[in-house]
This record gives structure tokens, C-alpha cells and sequence, in this order.
């Protein structure tokens, strides 16, 4: 098919673009993980460190404390996201009146910016004036309201609300494609061999599922390791670091105190995470590729 | 609830019996409902409040005196205000503009290229869309900024756009080449037969039938270029420059938060976006879908 020279024309720009935004910053990055760079961000005065600035990262005391509440951040951000998401999906499946209505007002956490969300909820969860504290002690769930996010035990949960709010939808979809992929016939077939509603979607629907959902969860997973507006605007990993994650702390190590060294090493341990989940979501994808040509 | 096993006598067929499983799922709808719409809901309530009647607890669920005023102030061209304010809008709008139709002209061509041929270092580069999808753009800050400042591009929009592209191509292409691999090569071979070169069988034959996905792969790039905030937060510095997320934090202070005001400006803020999407929702669900889950 790459018989003509001007077939690369369609390609090159393209290629162009890419060469310099990826590869690029990939390679500048782990350039500057391992040397010492002033915190002017003059490259000529950097001095050769070696792990240096690994190291550092590894053994500083706030680093394990930064990866759990990593982990417990995109965890639970994902479970949830992915559990509301297959709940609506699974509810949207069937026509009834309104649905197109009812899924657009679904999708709209999704397209409004991480910036004004990360707003409306600080808002929502302001400490004297918050709806959310003022509606729980109208309901007499608690006598007072809860600082949400001032709290140090209390914000990460209340951050992954947010999350979770914001991107469910993107589940939703996704699995709602998922969904129109499962044979009605076998549905039919399971129902008058007696299977229960619960035993058509634990025995049908969810292997057929299974592709799309370990797609979306692994991208899912993705997102919210790299999420970073919404702790950022919120409470900017505070209080007392009690909602730093990865991603903030690379940023507070860049732009807070120009330590360049130190936050290249910590991108640098990031492409390898991501690399490893890029690695499953190949797999994922190779897979349903696989499914669909034996169908 | 009602024993729908039970062996059934012949009865009307208008009365259907109840089905747990549709109510809960109505109700469950209804809750998530009510939590996405929950926020958005609060944040125009509020913005209809003075300063005064927002600062009040209880809260007014409603203001007692709905007023336009927070709109009027930021829409208001004469005072220093609105000035701001329409002044990001438009940087956000030719910035968001620009990117995309940037990266429409560049990855049309390109999502047709892989698409339709085999060329050397194909699977590398699709590798490396994927791989861009999964970096967080803070891992790309430095390096960039980096770039931009020997490219002397820091503290203009030619940033943002550049930026901007790093993320929009490579969904861009991902999106369309779903696009192009549902059009039937056979089309294109029409074409060729009846006369048409190469470029005029895409031009004029393929081209007009992935309408739906170059705009839905618009609406993408826009909807993420005026979300954006990162780099536009690290990148510009001179206030008549930001856009929308970045500039909207001046109504932000941790001691004096002008609420109301903040509110009716992430409402604006959100506006566009939303409506953009509601109105072409369709293709937009589509593109997305049929991208990811299918490869």
C-alpha cells in the first residue's frame, strides 16, 4: 500500500508534532532526574548526580505517606467511578421515555472543567456556609456541620466524592457500548430456561462485559493516578498533606521549590507505572480484538 | 414485593407484574440523578444571591431575592471586572478554537494514513498515541516549559496552542481512525477506478462521510482545550493573557471569597462547553466509544 512518496505527506506532520511533544519531553526528563539543576531552570549549571535524586525521593519520610494516599486515592476513586457507572448503565440499557434526556444530564460531571467543579464543590463543602453541612444537620444526621476538607481525616474521602462525581459518566459510557454488545438472544435463552435477573447478568452480561470493563477500569486508573486539578484547587494537598498525591507532590517539588532533579526522578518512576498499565491495557485491548474476530 | 414465579393464571395482559429489578433500578437512577445535578444546581442558585444572602446560615436554598447583578458585573465591559472576564473568555475561545482546528487539519489526514496503509514504524507511533494518553501533562510541564521558553514562546498563546496539540493530537487521531476503519475501502476503490486519484478519493468520497467523526473530534479538542488549566496556569503569567480557569481565581481568596461572583463565573464558564455537547452528544458518545472500546 506505500507506494507513493507523498503517502508519508499525510503521516509527517503528524509525526513531526509527536517527535516533539513525546518524545522530546520523555527524553528531557530523564535527563534532568539525574543531575542537579539550579532552581533558575538554567541548564548549563546542572551538575551530574547520578541516582542522587532517586534516592532522595525513596528515603524522604513523606514519599510512602504520598503512595499510600496514592493508592487509596485511585482505588477507591476507581471502584466507585467504575460501580456507579456499570449501576446506570445497566439501568439505561432498556428504552423508556426520557432516557436520552436522562443520560445527557448523566454526562454533564464530565464536560464541565475539572477548575469550576473543584469550585462549586468547595462551595458545596465550605465549613460555615457549606449546603452539604448545613443540609446533614437539617436532616439530623449530625449536630454540627463536618469540616469536610479541612480535616485531615476527612478529605481524602471527601476529594474521591468529587472524583467519583466527576467521572462516572465516563463509565457509564463506556459500558454502555459494552452492553449493546451482549446478545439479546442469549438473554432470551437464559430467561426461559428459568435464570433469575441476577443469574442472566452473573452468567450473561458480565463475561460479555469483562473486555470493556477491564479496559475501562485500567483507563480509569490511569486518570485518577494522573488527576491533579481537583486536589490541587481544593485544598492544594493540605491540610497537613493529608490529600497530597503523586501528582501534586510532583508539581509542589517543580514549581514550589524548583527542586527539577527531584521531581524528573519522581516522573520518571511515574512512566514506569504507567508503562506497565500501558503494557495490561494493550493486552486488554488485543484481547477484545481477538473476542470479536472469533465471534 | 410480588412473587412473579408463582404459577401464573391467565390474566389481562395490560397488568404487568412488579418488577423489582426495573424500581430499583428507576430508584437508583433517581439518587444518582440528584447527585449529579445536586452541585451544578447550587452553583446557579447561588450565583442569583448577593454577597450578603450567601453568607448566611442556614442557607437560603432559595434566594429570598434572586438577582442577575453577579452577571451583569462580570458581562459589564465598563468596569474592571468584566473587563477581566470577557477578556479570558476570549483568550479561552481563540485559544480552544485555534488548537482545534489545528488538530483537525493535522490528524484527518493522519487517522486516514493509519487507517488505510502499512507503512514502517506504523505500530511504534500508534503505540506512542496510546502512550501520551497515559502521561499525566504534569510529567511533560517541565520539559515543555523548557521548550517554550527557547522557543520564546512563554506568555503567549502560541503556548497554549502548541501545548494544547500534545494532548488533542493523539486523541484526535485515536478517535478518527475509528472513524475511517468503519468506511469501506471498497468506496474509495470506486473512485480510483472511475479516475480519482488518491487524495480526490479521500477528499471527496471519504472525507464527507467521517463528517460526524471530524466533529466530534472537534468538540473533543475544544471541550478539552477551555478545560484546560496546568499549563495555562504555568505558562502565562500577564493577567490580560490567561483563560477562563485560570483567570476565574481572582474572585478566589482564602479570606474574602466572592461567592456569588465565583459561581455565575464557572456557570459562564461552563456554558459553552455544555451546550456544545448537549447539541452534539450523539457523535460525540459515538466517537468515544467506538475509539476505545473497539480499538
Amino acid at each position: 500500500m506505500w507506494k507513493q512518496r507523498a503517502d508519508y505527506l499525510y503521516v509527517l506532520p503528524a509525526l513531526v508534532v509527536m517527535l516533539i511533544v513525546i518524545a522530546y519531553p520523555i527524553y528531557y526528563t530523564i535527563d534532568l532526574s539525574f543531575f542537579k539543576t539550579p532552581a533558575s531552570l538554567q541548564l548549563k549549571d546542572k551538575i551530574f548526580v547520578g541516582f542522587d535524586n532517586y534516592t532522595t525521593i525513596l528515603s524522604s519520610a513523606s514519599f510512602w505517606k504520598v503512595t499510600w494516599q496514592t493508592v487509596i486515592w485511585t482505588f477507591f476513586s476507581t471502584l466507585f467511578a467504575f460501580l456507579l457507572g456499570l449501576g446506570a448503565a445497566l439501568a439505561l440499557h432498556r428504552e423508556f421515555v426520557g432516557r436520552g434526556v436522562l443520560r445527557a444530564l448523566l454526562l454533564i460531571p464530565w464536560v464541565v472543567s475539572a477548575v469550576a467543579a473543584s469550585y462549586v464543590w468547595k462551595w458545596l463543602y465550605h465549613s460555615d456556609f457549606g449546603a452539604i453541612g448545613a443540609l446533614m444537620v437539617q436532616l439530623g444526621v449530625t449536630d454540627q456541620p463536618i469540616n469536610f476538607v479541612d480535616n485531615t481525616s476527612s478529605v481524602l474521602p471527601s476529594l474521591i466524592v468529587v472524583n467519583v462525581w466527576k467521572e462516572f459518566s465516563f463509565a457509564m459510557i463506556m459500558l454502555m457500548a459494552g452492553l449493546q454488545t451482549v446478545p439479546e438472544q442469549l438473554l432470551r435463552a437464559a430467561k426461559v430456561d428459568g435464570a433469575n435477573a441476577w443469574q442472566r447478568f452473573w452468567h450473561v452480561t458480565f463475561p460479555h462485559l469483562a473486555g470493556v470493563s477491564t479496559v475501562t477500569a485500567l483507563l480509569l486508573m490511569v486518570q485518577n493516578f494522573n488527576s491533579f486539578i481537583i486536589p490541587f484547587v481544593m485544598t492544594g494537598g493540605g491540610p497537613a498533606g493529608a490529600s497530597d498525591i503523586w501528582i501534586t507532590q510532583i508539581y509542589q517539588l517543580a514549581f514550589g521549590r524548583q527542586r527539577w532533579g527531584a521531581a524528573a526522578a519522581y516522573s520518571v518512576l511515574l512512566f514506569i507505572i504507567m508503562m506497565t498499565l500501558g503494557y495490561f491495557y494493550v493486552r486488554a485491548l488485543a484481547g477484545n480484538d481477538d473476542k470479536r474476530q472469533g465471534a | 414485593m410480588t412473587d412473579t414465579s408463582a404459577p401464573t393464571r391467565i390474566r389481562p395482559a395490560v397488568t404487568k407484574p412488579f418488577d423489582g429489578w426495573r424500581w430499583s433500578g428507576r430508584f437508583f437512577l433517581v439518587l444518582l440523578l440528584i447527585f449529579t445535578v445536586m452541585p451544578m444546581a447550587w452553583m446557579l442558585i447561588t450565583s442569583l444571591k448577593t454577597g450578603f444572602a450567601a453568607m448566611q446560615y442556614p442557607p437560603q436554598w432559595w434566594p429570598a431575592e434572586p438577582t442577575l447583578e453577579n452577571y451583569t458585573r462580570l458581562l459589564d465591559p465598563r468596569n474592571a471586572i468584566g473587563q477581566d472576564f470577557l477578556g479570558y473568555f476570549w483568550n479561552s475561545m481563540w485559544v480552544s478554537t485555534a488548537t482545534t482546528v489545528m488538530a483537525v487539519i493535522v490528524a484527518v489526514p493522519a487517522a486516514y494514513a493509519f487507517s488505510r496503509f502499512r507503512f514502517p514504524g506504523r505500530t511504534f507511533l500508534f503505540f506512542a498515541v496510546l502512550l501520551r494518553n497515559m502521561f499525566p501533562a504534569i510529567v511533560f510541564l517541565v520539559p515543555l516549559f523548557i521548550l517554550m521558553r527557547l522557543l520564546g514562546l512563554v506568555n503567549t498563546h502560541g503556548s497554549l496552542i502548541l501545548t494544547y496539540l500534545t494532548f488533542g493530537l493523539p486523541l484526535a487521531i485515536w478517535l478518527l481512525k475509528g472513524f475511517y476503519d468503519n468506511i469501506p475501502i471498497q468506496l474509495e476503490q470506486a473512485a480510483r477506478i472511475d479516475g480519482a486519484t488518491r487524495f480526490q478519493a479521500f477528499f471527496f468520497i471519504v472525507m464527507p462521510l467521517s463528517t460526524p467523526g471530524i466533529i466530534a473530534t472537534a468538540i473533543y479538542s475544544f471541550i478539552g482545550a477551555w478545560n484546560e488549566y496546568i499549563y495555562a496556569y504555568t505558562f502565562l503569567t500577564k493577567h490580560d493573557q490567561m483563560t477562563l480557569p485560570v483567570g476565574i481565581q481572582r474572585f478566589f481568596s482564602e479570606n474574602a471569597t466572592d461567592w456569588p461572583g465565583l459561581m455565575a463565573a464557572t456557570f459562564m464558564m461552563s456554558v459553552p462547553v455544555v451546550v456544545l455537547f448537549l447539541v452534539l452528544q450523539k457523535y460525540f458518545v459515538q466517537a468515544l466509544t467506538e475509539g476505545a472500546v473497539k480499538h
